[in-house]
Parts: C-alpha cells; sequence; structure tokens
C-alpha cells in the first residue's frame, strides 16, 4: 500500500467525496454533508479565498490579503461575531466595524497556519453553514447569515453548545475557540480581561523589543 | 540575566543551517546520521552523536525561531510556535493537542517543569515489558546528568499566586505538594516560558542541546519536512524531505534527499509512527502507532477573592503527586495535579463560552486560578490508549477514545481539584465543562460534579504530553524497539523520543525523554564510531 504524502497546498479539496469528515460521523442527519462543498463548488458559490477585499464596502483593510476565508464565511463571521463577543464589541459603529473585520483577519491569518487537515474540516463546517439547504436543515438559521440577528445567531451559538450530539459541541468550539482566540488575545481587547501585556520592564530592558 | 543570544551569535560563527524555505533547488547531501525532529529527543541526540566526531544531520518540519522572535505575544507564538497553529486535536476533537512546531521543539514552548521518571513506572516497564535495565537505580546517573545539562532544579524563588493556592489548598486538607524543579538559568520569573522564552533562560534544546551539536559541526535544515524512509534491501538508504516557504506552511516543491549509515527518528508521539507508516517500515505485528498515550488533562477554575495575576511569574512551580499513584501502580487512573499559567488568548480559547458570560469570565481573569490534574493512562487493561494512523493525506493523527476507566477518574479530578480551590479560599468554582455553572460553595460544586455528563466535547479535555505508538519492549511481538531505542526489524534505524514508552508516565515528559536519549545515543554513538 502506498501513502499519498501529506498535501500541504492549502487548497480545500473538493473531489474526495469519501472522506471522514467533520460531520459525517455518527450524524444520519449530516450524511449528505461530505458533499456539500462539492456542492457548492458546483453551484457557484464563494469557494476560493476571497483574497483582497475592496476597503469600500467590505469595511476591511484592503491591504490585508485573505488566504483561506471566502466572502460567505466573511459573511458567516460578520453575523456570528456580535454574538460571540456580545458587549465586548465597540458601540460606536465604526469603532465597531473595525473591530470586527479586525478579528476576521485575524482568524484568517489563524487559520492559515492550521495546515491542510484542520482546514478541510472548517471548510466542511463553514460550508455546512453557508450552503442554504443544510444551514436550514442542520443549522436550523432560517435567513442567509447577512440577515441574521444576534439574537438569532447567539440562539444558533446556544444549540450547538448545549445539544446532546457531540458533533454539533465540537462544532461550538471550533467557532468559538477561533473567534475568541483571534478576539481576545488582541492587544486592542486585552483591557476587557484585565491584563495589563508583558511587563513594562521586561520589553524595556529586552533586546527584541528596541527599534521595533 | 544573560542577554547574551546563544543562536544569534552561533548564526555569525559560521553554524551549518540551512532554512528550507530559501533552498531553491533540489539537494542530495549525507552524514553518518541524520536526526529527525530538534526536540527533548533529536537535539540530545544530535549534541552526543556530533561531540563523538560523527557527522550529523539534524531535520526539523517547524522554522529556528530564537530570542528576536520571542515577544511575549500569544497569536503569532501560537501560531508559529506550535503543531497546525495551535489547532491540532485527536481525531473526534474532543482533546486539543498542545505540542511544539518550531527548533527545539516542544521544550521550546513547555512550562519548563523537569521531574524524572516516577520509580513506579519504571519499575512496571521492567515487569510488564521486559525493561530490567530501565529500573530507577540504572536511570539515575542519566537523570543526574541531564538534570547539570539543562540547569535543572527546584524553582527557588516564591510560588507564583496561581501555583500557591494550589499549594494551599493542598496544605489546608493535608494533601502533599511538592516544589517542581524548573529548567532554567538566570530566569527573571516573567511567565511567558509557553510562548518561546524571551530572556533564553530556559534551558531547553534550543539553549542547550542545538547549540552544542552546531558547534560540533552538526549541520540543521529547518522548515524541512520528512516525508519518507526509503529502504534499500533491509536498510533505509535516505530520507526524503521536502522544504515549506518562511510562512512555515507552504510547500516550495523543493526536495531533499539525506542520505546516512544511521538514522534516529525523534519527531514526536505523533509524528515518528507517523513517518514510520508512510515509510512503510518493516512492522510484523502491526505495533506501530499502537498503544499511543497523552496524559488527559482536565481542569477547573476558580475566582479568588485576591488578585491572582495568572499570566505573570513561572508558570509550573507547585505540584502535589498525592492522587498519582494512591491506588498503586495499576488500580483505577491516578492523576498528578498541577497549574497552568492564564493568559487572554490561551484562557478564552479554553474556557467553553461566548457572549455576555464569555466576557464575564474573561473579566475576572486577574482573579482567576487554574487547576489542571493530568490523567496517568496505560498502567490497566482498561486502559488501552489511543492510535496514530495516517489521514488520506498521509499526515498523523491521534484516534483516542476516553474509556470508562478513564471518565470515572476525570470526574474524581474534578472534585479534587474543586475542593482544593474551596479550601484555598476559592469564591466560586466551574469545570472546563460546557455544562457547568459557577459554583459558590463546595457542597453545590459537588452535587454537581456528581450530576454533570462526563462526555467527549462536553468535558473540555487538553493535553501536552504525547507519548508511546513506537513502544520499547523486550518482545517484538509487541513493541516496535528494544530498550536503547533500536528497532527491532530495521538495524540501521533508531527512535529517541517519548514515541517508545510503553505507557503514559505520570509527569511532564521533557526529563525522560533527555534521560533516555541520552543514554541511548551514548550507546549508538559506540556502535557508529
Amino acid at each position: 500500500m502506498n501513502h499519498p504524502l501529506p498535501d500541504s497546498s492549502g487548497q480545500p479539496q473538493f473531489t474526495d467525496l469519501n472522506r471522514r469528515s467533520f460531520l459525517k460521523t455518527g450524524l444520519s442527519g449530516a450524511l449528505f454533508l461530505g458533499t456539500v462543498s462539492v456542492t457548492a463548488g458546483l453551484s457557484g458559490c464563494a469557494t476560493e479565498p476571497a483574497g483582497r477585499l475592496s476597503a469600500v464596502g467590505t469595511r476591511m483593510d484592503a491591504s490585508y490579503q485573505f488566504r483561506f476565508l471566502n466572502e460567505d464565511d466573511i459573511a458567516l463571521f460578520e453575523a456570528l461575531l456580535p454574538a460571540m463577543i456580545g458587549p465586548g464589541l465597540p458601540e460606536q459603529s465604526q469603532a465597531r466595524n473595525m473591530a470586527i473585520a479586525g478579528t476576521i483577519e485575524r482568524i484568517d491569518a489563524g487559520i492559515h497556519k492550521f495546515g491542510p487537515a484542520n482546514q478541510k474540516e472548517l471548510r466542511q463546517l463553514f460550508d455546512l453553514l453557508n450552503f442554504g439547504l443544510t444551514r436550514v436543515t442542520v443549522a436550523r438559521v432560517w435567513s442567509s447569515w447577512p440577515n441574521v440577528t444576534t439574537a438569532e445567531a447567539d440562539a444558533f451559538l446556544e444549540r450547538w453548545r448545549t445539544s446532546r450530539i457531540g458533533l454539533f459541541n465540537n462544532g461550538y468550539i471550533a467557532l468559538t475557540k477561533i473567534s475568541n482566540v483571534a478576539f481576545y488575545g488582541y492587544r486592542d481587547f486585552w483591557h476587557l480581561s484585565g491584563y495589563p501585556g508583558p511587563p513594562q520592564y521586561a520589553v524595556d530592558a529586552l533586546p527584541q523589543f528596541q527599534n521595533a | 540575566m544573560s542577554l547574551t543570544d546563544r543562536i544569534a551569535r552561533g548564526l555569525e560563527s559560521g553554524w551549518n543551517v540551512t532554512d528550507g524555505a530559501h533552498l531553491t533547488e533540489h539537494l542530495t547531501t549525507e552524514a553518518d546520521v541524520v536526526v529527525i525532529g530538534t526536540g527533548a529527543g533529536g537535539g540530545t541526540t544530535a549534541e552526543i552523536l556530533a561531540r563523538s566526531g560523527l557527522s550529523v544531520i539534524l531535520v526539523e518540519e517547524g522554522r529556528l525561531y530564537y530570542q528576536k522572535d520571542f515577544k511575549m505575544d500569544e497569536q503569532t507564538s501560537y501560531a508559529n510556535l506550535y503543531q497546525e497553529g495551535m489547532s491540532r486535536v485527536t481525531r473526534d476533537g474532543a482533546i486539543a493537542i498542545l505540542q511544539g512546531r518550531c527548533v527545539g521543539g516542544s521544550t521550546t514552548v513547555n512550562w519548563t517543569s523537569s521531574f524524572r521518571t516516577p520509580a513506579p513506572t519504571l519499575n512496571y516497564w521492567a515487569d510488564q515489558f521486559g525493561l530490567e535495565e530501565l529500573r530507577p537505580d540504572a536511570m539515575a546517573p542519566w537523570f543526574d546528568g541531564r538534570e547539570e545539562r539543562h540547569s535543572m532544579s527546584p524553582w527557588q524563588a516564591d510560588p507564583n499566586v496561581n501555583n500557591d493556592i494550589l499549594r494551599q489548598g493542598c496544605e489546608k486538607l493535608g494533601y502533599s505538594w511538592q516544589i517542581i524543579p524548573r529548567n532554567v538559568k538566570g530566569c527573571w520569573n516573567l511567565g511567558y516560558c509557553g510562548v518561546g522564552c524571551p530572556t533564553n533562560a530556559k534551558q531547553g534544546a534550543l539553549m542547550t542541546t542545538i547549540p552544542g551539536a552546531l558547534d560540533n559541526n552538526a549541520r540543521l535544515f529547518h522548515s524541512l519536512r520528512a516525508d519518507r524512509l526509503v529502504m534499500k534491501q533491509d536498510q533505509i538508504d535516505h530520507l526524503e524531505a521536502s522544504a515549506f516557504a518562511d510562512d512555515g506552511v507552504t510547500p516550495t516543491g523543493i526536495k531533499v534527499n539525506l542520505k546516512a549509515r544511521h538514522f534516529v527518528v525523534a519527531a514526536s508521539a505523533i509524528g515518528s509512527p507517523g513517518l514510520l507508516l508512510r515509510s512503510e517500515i518493516p512492522d510484523p505485528n502491526q505495533r506501530v502507532g499502537k498503544r499511543s498515550f497523552i496524559h488527559p488533562v482536565n481542569a477547573t477554575v476558580a475566582q479568588m477573592p485576591q488578585r491572582v495575576d495568572p499570566y505573570y511569574g513561572a508558570p509550573q512551580s507547585i505540584y502535589s503527586d498525592e492522587f498519582n499513584f494512591r491506588n498503586g501502580v495499576d488500580g483505577p487512573v491516578g492523576y498528578k495535579l498541577e497549574v497552568p499559567p492564564l493568559h487572554p488568548g490561551m484562557s478564552s480559547g479554553v474556557i467553553p463560552g461566548h457572549g455576555e458570560n464569555q466576557i464575564n469570565n474573561m473579566a475576572g481573569l486577574p482573579h482567576m486560578q487554574s487547576t489542571i490534574a493530568l490523567l496517568r493512562d496505560g498502567f490497566h487493561p482498561d486502559s488501552p490508549g489511543g492510535t496514530v494512523s495516517l489521514r488520506d493525506d498521509g499526515s498523523p493523527v491521534l484516534d483516542y477514545p476516553v474509556t470508562d476507566y478513564l471518565w470515572t477518574g476525570i470526574r474524581e479530578a474534578f472534585h479534587t481539584m474543586a475542593e482544593i480551590q474551596f479550601a484555598a479560599g476559592a469564591d466560586k468554582v466551574r469545570l472546563m465543562h460546557l455544562d457547568s455553572d459557577w459554583y459558590t460553595n463546595w457542597t453545590d460544586a459537588k452535587a454537581a460534579i456528581n450530576q454533570l455528563p462526563m462526555a467527549p466535547h462536553r468535558v473540555r479535555l487538553f493535553t501536552a504530553h504525547q507519548m508511546g505508538g513506537c513502544a520499547m519492549g523486550s518482545n517484538p511481538q509487541n513493541s516496535v524497539v528494544n530498550g536503547f531505542g533500536e528497532h527491532h526489524q530495521v538495524s540501521n534505524l533508531s527512535v529517541h523520543d517519548a514515541s517508545i514508552f510503553p505507557t503514559s508516565i505520570g509527569a511532564n515528559p521533557q526529563l525522560s525523554v533527555y534521560a533516555l536519549a541520552a543514554r541511548n545515543s551514548a550507546r549508538l554513538a559506540q556502535r557508529l564510531s
């Protein structure tokens, strides 16, 4: 038997129908999920990383190059983050949009380092949530993400958190973990956890912080 | 307080270090020995072999990061220094795996706890797996030697509040506690061991054995992944490896072939079985990847009346072995109690929650204390551990079913940890469990712990310790290598990392890996010279 070498291309694979997948294992209602990515690809959903988005209209930093998230994924996180972070987001609308956009960029940058295997699982999860049929039947979210209210997004997260189906718990953990680390782990939001940052005397004394 | 950077100086002095990202053409080269992996096992091996006059090539899939890169920042460190950008999990996603992926391996990011392999563990290995020559007395000189090499000694300064709360709780309840030996020299007591030591105080592979090997003319390739060992008749002929770009994850398409007389695999308890499986190394009894172990870790967090600042100070300085071997070596599962550091990114990722609840959890960080239990798996018929296998793309994955035997121990450990935190004065305690509330007294917590479902995903489980999968033993029927890490079937192949442990060990594993690698490398150097 010849094992293929790890594929580190980082490109989502849309052709492998038989793979063991994130949501296939043990969940009859999701048996067709392995095909969601394929269907999404064939039906012209956004499947390519979003690359550089125009700053106008997207609120994104136009210089940031998306490597993994596509435009649908970005819309998904724009809907989820207000529920995910809740009152931690700034109230003022421009600051709020910037905080959301920056968090989504850091989510993308983090996922870029996850490597192909976990990227593949996240691709399936995001496609499941973005593809209309599965969004409604599996996630039980009736509107498309740009039209989902914060209360609806919170209800979705709460359903997956409290579900007795381990795969939904796993999805909940995946979504909250990447969002929370990208948000609370970033210096602009350290104050929310009362974390003062690295000790200043060390920063002042250590060579790697000089001429930064 | 030394600000002299050993790596920057070495690079300047002309160390033979090749960044795979900079290679523009395929390359074939050779040495007496190729060592795959630069962590506790690979670094030790490379230094000892190079000092004995052998030519050595070190191969590391991660990149060379050192002081200039260690800026006490969680996000960049998790992305660059950890396997799968800190997203590594078991196959079903139920257990998060913290593991290094950089020069120095996990020793670059560990919390510096330095324990000898517990005597009951070594005796169990002798009794069960024919490893007579690893009895505590026989291993003692190797532990002595490595404790000196890595500057290991019990932490001299006061423990930080996070650790002191574990001490206080144990004192109140009459449980034993001890001070943790750490591998540091001139430590600033900052608290950032897990994101790369910013002061070069940590004496992991990066500050000790890797420079030692390079000073003795070893050659290091980093950003280069070992793909496959290629056999020629009954020997390994060469290693095929491929380079990553300077983001550490994008393949450049450049291939490197490394020929040698002998190959030492030290790519971790997930990476080493993975490499052997990909290479289809002879495995007549199908033992590679089997009996893979972790120390499954569960955790509780407490809100304390006093400030804890759990992000500052030596992350681990107090432990309790009260429950580790209490039921004998092979009874109901034992667990070691320790404390983790809590920085905001890590905390927000491991405390499950979202929205207002999560922001309230996080707002309590300066007063938060956490205790963890490390379960000692693999010593009982009902604890067979997990299996490393290959995904369709050839990458290794650990399947780790949590047995009822373990769940019983996890529930018991929740009890112990919550009791200790309340005894130390906690205002409230919650479990790292999706269904846990904050409990304001021990009676409520106890009742809840008895009720809560012990189930995958709902209980948040972690591990930073991967062991087994290329088990050592005297009997080739149930092991992969002998008691010296020498492969049973392939004479020019050794395994020098935690993958050779036949069980988990019941302690943080770095010193066990250093000591076994030193012992086995001394023998290998003799054999090859």
